[in-house]
């Protein structure tokens, strides 16, 4: 079976359904517990919504900058889709990230090098009151690139 | 290096006073005399001058009197050290400290240049003074890692990227923090909100807690084995650097609180959201090797915080003083 196309509504439906089961048991094994429990407070009252945008996603994945808009509450996340370039924008915290970026993050680039190099960038919200989560994130970030889809090598810096 | 004191008796000894010859002596010496400088004396001069902090020009003027080549730096010694004298344990937690520094130099290096642009002429100075410095901080660990170490890597990124499984997955709480916050002061930097945010990750609890406290673990073990003397040389003299960073910044936020009283809201917002992550540990780093246990690491970071905020006349609220009493250890015998 293929690989849902990278930004598709399948693809948004799988990473739905990653982030709500959470990191691997891989991932979880090389951190500490006490790092986890940290992770699963915040994943269990998380009240925000995030929209991960792709600046320049290309043509033939729909062209950008569309967003990946995912609502969390109660633990579990209410909503994935694919917002595009056309549609109102509503999210807690919006963040930009280009599609080169996208793919490395999904071919294995770190997460958490991502945030620090200012790959992926809080365009809008609270910068303070997302670092207080900012764990949580880089965790959700690693989960989203592990995701399987088709990422096609047409946007080259 | 003659005094082979254990890592953790400054914190039984408390605060101490440096006499006109300590100071004469981290002040003025060349690289070559900064061996034989105490780091707890270096830590201790940071402090000095916190209550009647220097102007910019005159810590300007300093930089030029202290500023030092890295690669007068000769490593030979270090390298017979790590790989004959100290045991695996040693190493291991040696890279586990080390590596955050050889990142967080980089990050403070990079993220330093925005921060400028809305800075008084002299400030201007004294920043691409401190831009200066951290380059060549980060040359210092580039160096470290291929000599010593023996890491190898095509370019500077090459070596960051082999030291990087070393950094634990919470570096990126204040370090991707300050990434942001150099965001938003690039997007407006004359907003002083903006700023004081920025200053207080950066100054008061990257440079001035993180890094003094973390430095004087590795530098107490290296001066107390008596290992590493290249290695001590050169991080000895980032610290004196450090100091004038630390006062710069200190500087730089005092004169924001009163020039505008309300400045102290970014102040307490900041650190709140530090206190907040603080807590958490990702991976178990064993300090013990060095002589150290982790109550009394994170015990120098809260009494590094502490002495910074009092110097400088800064206090915290309420919820902030509960924050801190709930992710401050309790030093067993301290």
């Amino acid at each position: 079976m293929a690989e849902p196309r990278f930004f598709s509504k399948e693809w948004a439906d799988a990473v739905g359904d990653a982030l709500t089961a959470g990191p691997s048991e891989q991932a979880r094994g090389a951190k500490l517990q006490e790092y986890w429990d940290f992770f699963e407070l915040i994943k269990s009252m998380y009240p925000a919504s995030w929209a991960l945008g792709c600046r320049d996603l290309p043509a033939g994945l729909g062209a950008g900058p569309a967003y990946l808009r995912v609502q969390w509450a109660g633990g579990v996340v209410t909503d994935c889709r694919i917002v595009g370039p056309d549609d109102p924008l509503e999210a807690t915290y919006v963040l930009g990230m280009d599609y080169a970026d996208w793919k490395a993050l999904h071919e294995g680039y770190d997460a958490q090098r991502t945030v620090m190099y200012r790959k992926i960038l809080l365009e809008d919200g609270d910068l303070l009151e997302f670092f207080t989560s900012i764990y949580f994130f880089v965790e959700c970030l690693s989960v989203i690139a592990a995701v399987p889809a088709d990422y096609p090598a047409l946007a080259r810096r | 290096m003659t005094e082979r004191k254990s890592p953790t008796a400054v914190l039984h000894e408390g605060p101490r006073a440096l006499t006109d010859d300590q100071v004469r002596e981290i002040e003025e010496s060349d690289l070559a005399g900064v061996l034989n400088v105490d780091i707890d004396d270096v830590i201790e001069y940071v402090h000095k001058d916190l209550k009647s902090l220097p102007d910019f020009t005159t810590l300007y003027r300093k930089y030029l009197k202290q500023r030092w080549n890295v690669y007068d730096l000769d490593f030979t010694q270090d390298k017979i050290d790590w790989k004959e004298k100290m045991t695996e344990d040693e190493r291991q937690s040696f890279m586990a400290i080390a590596s955050g520094f050889h990142h967080g130099e980089r990050q403070v290096e990079i993220e330093l240049p925005v921060f400028m642009i809305g800075a008084s002429e002299e400030e201007k100075i004294h920043i691409a003074a401190q831009i200066e410095d951290e380059a060549r901080h980060t040359v210092f660990f580039d160096r470290f890692y291929r000599e010593v170490v023996g890491f190898e890597g095509d370019d500077i990124m090459g070596i960051l990227d082999a030291s990087f499984p070393w950094v634990a997955e919470t570096f990126v709480g204040p370090f991707g923090l300050l990434a942001y916050q150099a965001d938003e002061v690039r997007q407006n930097p004359y907003d002083e909100r903006a700023r004081v945010r920025y200053g207080t990750n950066y100054f008061l609890w990257i440079e001035g807690v993180l890094a003094l406290s973390v430095m004087k673990v590795t530098l107490s073990y290296a001066r107390w084995r008596g290992f590493l003397p290249a290695y001590y040389t050169g991080f000895t003299a980032t610290c004196r650097d450090e100091s004038r960073h630390v006062q710069g910044g200190m500087r730089y936020l005092q004169d924001a609180v009163r020039k505008d009283p309300t400045m102290i809201k970014e102040i307490h917002d900041t650190l709140r959201t530090i206190l907040m992550i603080s807590g958490v540990n990702s991976r178990q780093i064993y300090y013990e090797p060095l002589g150290w246990t982790e109550d009394e690491v994170r015990m120098l970071f809260f009494l590094q915080l502490r002495r910074k905020l009092n110097d400088v006349g800064i206090d915290l609220s309420p919820d902030l003083e509960e924050l801190l009493q709930q992710v401050q250890p309790v030093l067993a015998g301290g």
